[in-house]
């Protein structure tokens, strides 16, 4: 049916040498994310949250690139729009209902969850020894 | 009316106009993809929500993960795109040898990431980490249930051996090792039931778990890590010692004598000794499960099991859909890939970068955050 129209689209793009320095930068980008987890990562910025930061935004470039060059939608029509941004609206939503989620595990745990946190119920054994000394951490 | 006529008459010619100026293959293809990225959002989402709102997660040490293998891995992938990209544009110029080549070489990397999963997989399920009873041997808390379930399993090795008519050598070793187990378990046991109120038998058990299966987390960083608790402090282990002591408590005198609560810690710290702080396999510590393999003794990792759910399940879906892709490279490759199945091609194309894609999230995720 559209064969020649896709056709069309592919004509001027997508040569070995953009392909082979996306896949450097990938490579780069890759090495850059496990430099967090070396110990050559500066000490200035030792926290979880910059390392963890730093992660996230490392692997958006990452797929940036992958949708742009190797997903040719840099090259693409303006079609891509009709479908990239419902899907993105979905997932928004799909993160934002998490939100209640959010709120309710991961600041405040209460005492009835600190006590029933995945532990395997008592059967056989004596309850009311059973508080642990290792799983106490965030309250 | 007129019109209708008028059309009968000059065999009018309908011109199709499609909506969107792609084929249906691709077209339906991105439609996927679209309810992919929402499933993939969805899981990742609930891995985040639950990995941070946990009490405990284990590091990734603590659970045999290996970063070097995850990066390696996303390399391996990343490989596999750029050929598949390749490919593609050899098809496109109707070079069918060149896009078989290619689409060889990526069948081979997809298997290789395969490979490298089910490595990381037999890592895991032989130090009894699964994600579902009963295989899995994880336990949160080292508390009576803990210590029930480990003399449980000591006593079903147990029996067995003392059946035997003839023992030989190794029968009488294990017997011995799982004697010396089980007296540091009693005295645990014994600790927790006359001093209910004392944290000593549950430090007693904390020490035997750390003998069986020491966290790395906890002996990091070559034996300074101190981590302090509620109720106790963890105080960084002297060489071939457990890093679990009482600090700042005067242990009472019917509490049996510290060298015999020492049995189990002995019996691995001299491996310890051996390897290095940070030496044994791989650099993980050597516990009893790894000194005797025989033993697969239940283990104590905090928080354990809900990292095994989401790890397998998360690293699941992924390896299935790189299994589906592989599929389809294998029929790909059974063809001649000229022109004509370049729009095939395209679309697992597409196929496979999503993959990748989820991978490039997977990684930092699982392995370093």
């Amino acid at each position: 049916m559209s064969e020649k129209s896709t056709s069309d689209t592919h004509e001027s793009h997508g040569s070995l040498s953009i392909y082979l320095s996306v896949f450097v930068a990938l490579c780069v980008l890759t090495a850059c994310s496990f430099w967090t987890y070396s110990s050559l990562w500066p000490s200035v910025l030792d926290s979880p949250y910059i390392k963890r930061a730093f992660m996230m935004a490392v692997s958006c470039t990452k797929a940036m690139l992958v949708i742009l060059f190797f997903m040719h939608l840099k090259w693409e029509a303006n079609w891509k729009w009709v479908l990239t941004i419902p899907a993105m609206m979905m997932s928004i939503f799909l993160m934002l209902v998490l939100i209640p989620d959010v709120g309710l595990r991961m600041k405040h745990a209460s005492n009835e969850r600190m006590k029933y946190e995945a532990e395997i119920p008592a059967e056989t054994e004596e309850a009311g020894e059973t508080e642990g000394t290792t799983s106490q951490g965030k309250h | 009316m007129n019109s209708q006529h008028e059309g009968h008459d000059h065999h009018l010619t309908l011109e199709y106009q499609p909506a969107l100026p792609i084929n249906n293959g691709k077209l339906f293809m991105w439609l996927f993809l679209s309810t992919e990225i929402m499933f993939f959002a969805a899981l990742i989402g609930t891995y985040i929500v639950l990995r941070f709102g946990s009490i405990e997660w284990p590091s990734t040490h603590d659970v045999h993960l290996s970063e070097p293998i995850g990066a390696f891995n996303t390399f391996v992938l990343i490989c596999s795109s750029v050929s598949i990209v390749l490919a593609f544009e050899a098809a496109k110029v109707n070079n069918a040898r060149l896009a078989k080549g290619w689409m060889l070489l990526t069948l081979v990397l997809g298997g290789l990431f395969l490979g490298v999963k089910g490595f990381e997989y037999q890592a895991k399920f032989s130090h009894g980490i699964y994600p579902q009873h009963p295989h899995s041997q994880i336990y949160e808390k080292a508390d009576v249930n803990y210590s029930g379930a480990v003399r449980l399993h000591l006593d079903q090795l147990k029996v067995p051996l003392l059946g035997k008519k003839e023992k030989t050598e190794e029968d009488n070793l294990r017997l011995s090792v799982l004697d010396k187990i089980g007296r540091q378990l009693n005295v645990a046991e014994v600790a927790l039931r006359d001093h209910p109120d004392s944290p000593q038998g549950r430090i007693l058990i904390l020490q035997l778990a750390d003998a069986i299966y020491p966290r790395a987390s906890v002996h990091a960083h070559d034996g300074q890590a101190v981590r302090e608790q509620q109720g106790s402090q963890f105080v960084s282990p002297s060489k071939g010692a457990s890093p679990f002591r009482l600090a700042g408590n005067t242990i009472d005198s019917s509490v049996p004598s510290s060298g015999e609560r020492q049995v189990g810690a002995t019996l691995v710290n001299t491996e310890h000794a051996a390897t290095g702080e940070a030496g044994g396999t791989g650099g993980h510590l050597v516990g009893l499960n790894d000194q005797y393999p025989w033993l697969q003794l239940p283990i104590m990792i905090p928080g354990g099991n809900m990292w095994a759910s989401t790890y397998f399940l998360l690293t699941g879906f992924h390896a299935l859909h790189v299994i589906i892709g592989l599929l389809v490279f294998a029929i790909l490759c059974m063809k001649t890939l000229d022109c004509n199945w370049s729009t095939t091609i395209e679309n697992i194309g597409l196929y496979w970068h999503f993959v990748d894609l989820v991978w490039i999230f997977l990684f930092p995720l699982l392995y370093l955050f």
